[in-house]
Parts: structure tokens; C-alpha cells; sequence
């Protein structure tokens, strides 16, 4: 019997299309993969079910990603949180030091590749917060 | 004998009274003569003073009336007078212009460089068409092409130049407006973009099961070509970013050998495909680098790419680095097509293709890359060159 238990990872993304294939990915990579489809989904998610890893992309509603990390960080558990960025953007890391937040890893989203998603997610997990 | 004396005394006399005849005649002549000559000159004179001051009025005029804002500077750069356009251009009276330095109207964001052409004004050092924002008429920021032009007449203790100001506010606008509009675009089109890829991998996943060769086949160009689009996306917001200007170096320790060496891992199924050889030649140097790692990337991953797409299959890429006179150069050569003398001269521009490539990089190049890797190595403080011959390869060098 397996006792491993699987890491869970946290998608937040408004894009339908992608999220749900990231999410089949991670399932087929062995993670327990959930998905929330808005910034404040995403953040109540994370506070109530403190996932090993979330995957947060910064364009979306009401609430984006750089939002969602600062009131993630705000929390006790937050603080520390594996929080990985999804963009389409460049520049993250002056983004990130501009707003003072601590981010472990971005991502352009045409860079990741699905075949090695769990080495992604995994190296994400192991990392311990700068 | 008297009557001797007396005819020599009356010889001498005649003598006299004809020289001084012809002697007064000669004066007479040679006065008037003058005379003349003095009235000739006096009739070009004023014939010249005429000339001038038509001259000079036309010149005046054309001053006044030019289109263009025209500021006549001492030394100093204070303006002595402004024409009608000028007067224009910044919204003001003559008196309220008229002696105020001319680079006080620059804009804070050009200060520095503001410095630098008030020095070159103060050495009578020709300005030629260079950008610049000025503050104009109702405190607006207008981007101007400056010009200034020694003007001091000979042996004139007062060093006078003509500056000239052409507003080109419009064509810079339009041009910040198209580059976002591509940057923009380039965003927008890289979410979708990652949605095809991602569909297209996990189609190809063990646990999506089985697909005949022909789905396999049909997956696979779509992940190509899908790999294509996103290159050139990524391309094209490179470009527009070194463009307008957004382009963050962020200078720090690089490690280019394992720059080198991770762009060679992501082309290895290429470099397997067309059965290539690749030449290292690191000779232990350039691990640490002062430079910005990600876009040495992008330079680096340019010319890899480009090395490998124009060398038929069988040939050899290489990568060497070396250090010369205090430079560290990295050189990526291959022994491909190489590039016509006839083209060599356009290699850097937007959008060019050799002749000789054409039909091999129709559907893959961007027409780009080249053009940004010189933008990037520019940013990166270095300097790029190449050698070729046709059908006898390629040599990119870059030093810094």
C-alpha cells in the first residue's frame, strides 16, 4: 500500500483552459492538484488548506497574483508559503523587488513544459524560503 | 661766346617750360585718372553696400519667417535673438525669451546630456540632429531634434551660433505607440500560446494513452509549430522592449559556460536530428563574468540557433571563449552557408534574410534575431563583428 502521502499543489489561474491542463499534468505527475479560478478563490484556498505548493498567476481580476501574495504573506502560515508565478509577463524580479515580496520562482508560462512539471513543482517544494 | 650762352640759356628754358608742361599734364592726367578710378571705386561700393544690405535684409527675412525655430546663442548658450517659429515653439514674447539661456529650456529627464551640449556649444563643437525634450509653449514636453551651428563672423570678438529646433514629438509618439502596441500583443498572444503547447505535451503523455502514429504525427507539428510561434513572440517583445527602452540589464556575476552549455542541452534534439558536431573550446574562462545572464542568454541562444538552422546536416557548430588585451570574447562559428558579401552590410537590420537562405528559413526565422542580439550586446556594454564567405561558414564574435 502506498502511504506516501502526494504533495499538494494549489493552481490559481482565471484562464479555464489552462488551468485545467496544468491540473491534469500535476494529477499525472502524482500530485494532488486543486485549482482556483480567481485571485480571492485562490488566497481563501491557500489559507484554509495550506497546500505544499501554489502555482499563481499574475494577470487576473479583481484580485491578482501580486495581491494575493501580499495578503498571503501577511498570514503566519502565508509567510512561508512555496508560491511559484505563473506570467506572461518579463521582469518579474524587479517586480518582485520593487514590491518587497518574496517570491521563489517565476515562470513565463510559455517556458514550462508539462514533461518536467514535477521536477518544477518538486524543486519548488524542496527549496527552503530565501 | 654770349651768343652761345644765351642760345643754352634759351635751350634750358624751352626744356623747362616743356617739362613742366607735360609734368602738369601727366599730373592732370594721372589726378584725373584718379579721380576717376576713386569714383569707380566709390560707385562699387556703394554698389556692394547695396548688395549687402539687400543681402542682409533677404537674410533677415529669412530668419524671421523660417519655418523652423531658429535661436541665434553666444557662447554661453544665452539666446541673443529668436525668430517667429521660435516665438511660437515656446509661446512667448521676445522680451520674455530674449537673453535666458537655451538650455534651461531642456527637460529634467535630459539634464545630464543637457550639460554635455551646452559644453560642446561653449567649445563651438557642431550639434548635429541630436533628440532631446524641451519644455515648450504651456510647459509642455516636446521632443525636438537640436542642432547648432558656429555663426561668428571673422576676427569678431563675440562667438555667435544658430541653434535649430525641429519638433519631432509626433514620430516619437508614434513610434512609442506602435512598439507597445507590440509588446502588448507579444503578452497577450504568450497565454494562449502556452495553452497549445501544454494540450499539445500532455497529448503526448503515457497517461493520456495511445495515440496512432498519425495523432502522434499531427501532435508533434502542432507543438513545433506552436514552438515556433512562441520564439517569435518572444522575439518580437524582446525587441520591442530594447526598443522602447524597457529592457532591464541587471549586471552580475555569469557563468557563461554553463550558459553555453544549457542552450546546447535545450538544442540537442536539433543538433541529434541534423547528426551535427559541436566544438567546445572553453579553455576554462569566462565562469564569473560581469554581465546581465539572462540576456547573454538570449545572445548567445541566438547565434547557437542560428548556427545550427544555416549548417547542413553533418556540419560543425563551435563555441569558443578566449581573453585578448583585457577583453573577454566568446565566438560562435559554424561551417554552414555562410552569408553573401552582397548582404553582409544589412546582417544587423530588421527583418533581413541572406539571399542564399532564403528558402530555409521562410517558415522558422524571424528576420530578427540578429538585430536583437546587437541591440542586447549594445545593452550589455560590448561589441559585436563577423566573418563569412559563402558556402564557407560563419563567425560571430562577441567581446566585452
Amino acid at each position: 500500500m502506498d502511504t506516501v502521502q502526494k504533495k499538494r499543489v494549489l493552481v490559481v489561474d482565471d484562464d479555464n483552459n489552462l488551468r485545467n491542463v496544468l491540473l491534469d499534468a500535476l494529477s499525472a505527475s502524482g500530485f494532488e492538484a486543486k485549482g482556483a479560478a480567481n485571485g480571492e478563490e485562490g488566497l481563501a484556498t491557500a489559507l484554509s488548506e495550506h497546500p505544499d505548493a501554489i502555482m499563481l498567476d499574475v494577470m487576473m481580476p479583481k484580485m491578482d497574483g501580486w495581491q494575493v501574495l501580499e495578503k498571503l504573506r501577511a498570514d503566519s502560515w502565508g509567510a512561508k508559503a512555496k508560491v511559484l508565478m505563473l506570467t506572461s509577463l518579463g521582469g518579474m524580479e524587479n517586480v518582485a523587488q520593487a514590491l518587497g515580496k518574496q517570491v521563489h520562482n517565476y515562470i513565463v508560462k510559455s517556458d514550462l513544459n508539462m514533461d518536467n512539471i514535477a521536477e518544477t513543482v518538486n524543486n519548488l517544494i524542496k527549496n527552503p524560503i530565501v | 661766346m654770349l651768343g652761345y650762352i644765351i642760345y643754352i640759356a634759351i635751350f634750358l628754358a624751352f626744356g623747362l617750360v616743356i617739362w613742366y608742361v607735360v609734368h602738369a599734364h601727366s599730373s592732370a592726367l594721372h589726378a584725373r585718372a584718379e579721380l576717376e578710378a576713386e569714383r569707380e571705386t566709390d560707385e562699387k561700393e556703394r554698389e556692394e553696400i547695396e548688395g549687402l544690405s539687400t543681402s542682409t535684409k533677404q537674410s533677415r527675412k529669412l530668419f524671421e519667417e523660417a519655418p523652423v525655430p531658429y535661436f541665434i546663442l553666444d557662447k554661453g548658450g544665452v539666446i541673443k535673438d529668436i525668430n517667429k517659429a521660435g516665438l511660437r515653439f515656446f509661446g512667448v514674447m521676445p522680451e520674455d525669451i530674449v537673453s535666458k539661456n537655451f538650455f534651461s529650456f531642456i527637460a529634467e529627464e535630459d539634464a545630464e546630456y543637457a550639460g554635455y551640449l551646452l559644453t560642446c556649444c561653449n567649445r563651438s563643437v557642431p550639434i548635429d540632429n541630436k533628440e532631446i525634450r524641451i519644455i515648450a509653449k504651456k510647459g509642455a514636453t516636446r521632443w525636438v531634434e537640436l542642432s547648432i551651428l558656429g555663426i561668428t563672423e571673422p576676427g569678431s570678438a563675440e562667438p555667435a551660433s544658430l541653434a535649430t529646433v525641429f519638433d519631432v514629438s509626433e514620430r516619437k509618439n508614434l513610434d512609442q505607440a506602435k512598439t507597445e502596441f507590440v509588446s502588448l500583443a507579444s503578452h497577450q498572444l504568450r497565454a494562449p500560446l502556452a495553452t497549445v503547447k501544454w494540450y499539445a505535451e500532455m497529448l503526448m503523455h503515457p497517461s493520456m494513452g495511445e495515440l496512432n502514429p498519425k495523432q502522434q504525427d499531427y501532435v508533434r507539428i502542432i507543438h513545433e509549430v506552436d514552438a515556433d510561434m512562441i520564439e517569435l513572440v518572444d522575439t518580437l517583445l524582446n525587441v520591442s522592449r530594447s526598443e522602447i527602452g524597457k529592457l532591464t540589464v541587471e549586471m552580475g556575476p555569469t557563468n557563461v559556460e554553463e550558459i553555453a552549455e544549457s542552450i546546447l542541452t535545450e538544442l540537442s534534439s536539433q543538433v541529434d536530428k541534423k547528426k551535427m558536431n559541436i566544438v567546445r573550446q572553453y579553455n576554462g574562462l569566462l565562469t564569473d563574468l560581469k554581465s546581465d545572464p539572462k540576456l547573454l542568454r538570449i545572445v548567445i541562444h541566438n547565434l547557437v540557433t542560428n548556427a545550427i538552422k544555416y549548417t547542413p546536416d553533418g556540419g560543425t557548430v563551435a563555441i569558443a571563449f578566449r581573453e585578448s588585451d583585457g577583453r573577454h570574447i566568446v565566438t560562435v562559428s559554424d561551417t554552414g552557408y555562410g552569408i553573401p558579401a552582397a548582404d553582409q552590410d544589412k546582417i544587423f537590420t530588421k527583418l533581413f534574410r541572406a539571399e542564399n537562405v532564403k528558402e530555409i528559413s521562410s517558415s522558422q526565422s524571424t528576420g530578427l534575431g540578429l538585430y536583437l542580439v546587437k541591440s542586447l550586446v549594445a545593452a550589455l556594454g560590448g561589441a559585436i563583428s563577423f566573418q563569412s564567405e559563402e558556402n564557407k561558414g560563419a563567425s560571430f564574435t562577441i567581446a566585452f
